[in-house]
C-alpha cells in the first residue's frame, strides 16, 4: 500500500470547503424552510384545536339554548293549562252565579206576582164578602138588630177614641 | 483513454511531484468531482424551496435531513446534538456519493515512461512492462483521505468536548480509576483509526474485488452485477456507519447527559 500523504490535506481542505459551502448555500435555507414548515404545522394544529374547542363550545351553547327553549315551551304550555283551567272555572263560576241570580230574580218575581195575586184576591174577596154580607144583611137585619149594631159600632168608636 | 484493464492492482497512481511533494492527481480529481456532485445535488434540491409544495429533490433532501436527525437522536441527545445536523448531512452525502463513484466504471490511461500531465512528469517508481494509470476511483478508497475525514470529526469531538463539557470530558480520561489513563488514551487514539480505516477498508476491498472479477472476463459479468449491487449496499451502510459513529463520538465527548 502506497500512501500519498498530500491526499490527507487535500481531502481535509476539500471537505471543509464543501461543508462550509453546503452549510451556507444549501443547508441553511433548507433548515429554515423545514423550521418554517414545522411552525406552520404547529400553527395549523393549534388553530384546529382552537376550532374544535370553539365548535364544542358552540355545541354546548346550542344544547343549552335548546334546553332553554324546551323549558320555555314547557312553561308556556303549563301556563296555558293553568290559565285555561282558571278561565274554565271562572266561566263556570260566572255561569253558576248568573243562573243563581236568574233563579233568585225569578223567585222574587214569582213572590211578587203571588203577593199581587193574593192582594187582588183579598180585595176581591173582601168586596165579594161585603157584597155577600150586604145582600145577607139586606135580608136579615131588622129594626132591632140594626139598632144593636149601630150601638155596638158607636160603642167601639167610643172605645177607640 | 481505454476501458477497464485486467486487474486494478496493476494500475499506477498518477502522481506528480511539485516542490518535492507528491500529489495524487486521481485523488484530487475525484475529490473535486465528488464535492461538485454533492454540492450541485444540494443546490438543485434547494433551488425552489417551498414550505407547502416541496419539489421531489427537496423532499428527498428533507428525508435525508430527517434521517440524519434520527441518527443524531439515536446516538445522543437530539436537542443538544441538533447543531451537528449540517455536519452529519455533509458527511453522509459526501461519503455516499464518494462510495458510489468508484462502482460503475473506471478510467485508465496507458502511456510511456516520462508521460507528462500539466507539464509535470508522472512519477514511476518501479519498472513496469507497460504503464497504465488509474484515474477514476472512489475518493474513499484511499486511507489518507478517509483518515482526513475521521480525524476532522474526531478532532471536532475533542474540541467540542473541551469547550462545552470540560469537566466531564477531562474526567473521563481518569475513569473509572486514574491508572486507566493509558487505556483511555489508547481508546482515544483508536477511535479515529477505526473510523477512518473501516471506511477505507470496505470501499477499497470493494474496488479490488471489482478488479478481480473483471479479470475473470465475460464469465464474471453476473458476479460483477451481484458484487456491484452489494457494493452499493456496503457504500450506503458505510456512509451511515461513519455518520452514526461521528455523532456517537461527538455526543460522548461534548454532550453530558444527566443521569
Amino acid at each position: 500500500m502506497n500512501i500519498v500523504w498530500s491526499n490527507f490535506f487535500v481531502q481535509l481542505v476539500a471537505f471543509l470547503i464543501l461543508f462550509f459551502l453546503l452549510q451556507r448555500f444549501a443547508f441553511k435555507p433548507l433548515f429554515g424552510i423545514m423550521e418554517k414548515r414545522r411552525q406552520m404545522v404547529l400553527e395549523q394544529m393549534d388553530s384546529a384545536k382552537k376550532n374544535r374547542e370553539e365548535a364544542d363550545q358552540f355545541i354546548e351553547e346550542q344544547k343549552q339554548a335548546l334546553q332553554q327553549a324546551r323549558k320555555e315551551a314547557h312553561d308556556i304550555i303549563e301556563q296555558a293549562r293553568i290559565t285555561s283551567s282558571r278561565q274554565a272555572d271562572d266561566i263556570i263560576q260566572t255561569a253558576r252565579s248568573e243562573s243563581d241570580r236568574l233563579k233568585e230574580e225569578a223567585r222574587r218575581e214569582i213572590e211578587a206576582e203571588k203577593n199581587k195575586a193574593l192582594a187582588a184576591l183579598k180585595a176581591q174577596v173582601s168586596g165579594l164578602s161585603v157584597l155577600i154580607a150586604s145582600k145577607i144583611i139586606e135580608k136579615q137585619v131588622d129594626e132591632q138588630s140594626q139598632k144593636e149594631l149601630v150601638e155596638q159600632y158607636l160603642q167601639n168608636v167610643g172605645n177607640k177614641s | 483513454m481505454k476501458g477497464v484493464k485486467s486487474s486494478n492492482m496493476d494500475h499506477l497512481v498518477p502522481i506528480i511531484e511539485i516542490f518535492g511533494i507528491e500529489f495524487d492527481l486521481s485523488a484530487i480529481l475525484m475529490v473535486i468531482i465528488s464535492s461538485i456532485i454533492v454540492f450541485v445535488l444540494a443546490r438543485l434540491a434547494v433551488r425552489n424551496l417551498s414550505v407547502e409544495n416541496p419539489g421531489k429533490l427537496q423532499n428527498f433532501l428533507e428525508w435525508v435531513v430527517e434521517f440524519v436527525q434520527s441518527i443524531i437522536g439515536m446516538a445522543t441527545d437530539f436537542k443538544k446534538g441538533r447543531i451537528y445536523t449540517g455536519l452529519g448531512l455533509a458527511l453522509i452525502m459526501y461519503i455516499f456519493v464518494s462510495n458510489m463513484l468508484g462502482l460503475p466504471f473506471g478510467i485508465v490511461t496507458e502511456g510511456h515512461e516520462g508521460q507528462t500531465v500539466f507539464g509535470q512528469e508522472l512519477v514511476v517508481k518501479e519498472a513496469h512492462d507497460h504503464l497504465a494509470w488509474l484515474w477514476w476511483k472512489s475518493p474513499t478508497a484511499d486511507a489518507a483521505m478517509t483518515m482526513a475525514l475521521a480525524l476532522t470529526v474526531i478532532g471536532l469531538s475533542h474540541i467540542q468536548g473541551f469547550r462545552h463539557n470540560r469537566k466531564h470530558y477531562l474526567k473521563h480520561y481518569f475513569e473509572p480509576w486514574p491508572f486507566f489513563l493509558p487505556i483511555n488514551l489508547i481508546e482515544t487514539a483508536a477511535k479515529p483509526l477505526t473510523l477512518g480505516l473501516r471506511l477505507y477498508g470496505n470501499i477499497y476491498a470493494g474496488e479490488v474485488m471489482i478488479g478481480i472479477i473483471l479479470g475473470m472476463g465475460w464469465i464474471g459479468i453476473p458476479a460483477l452485477l451481484v458484487w456491484q449491487g452489494f457494493s452499493i449496499f456496503v457504500g450506503a451502510i458505510q456512509a451511515f456507519v461513519f455518520t452514526m459513529l461521528t455523532m456517537v463520538y461527538i455526543g460522548q465527548a461534548s454532550i453530558h447527559e444527566d443521569h
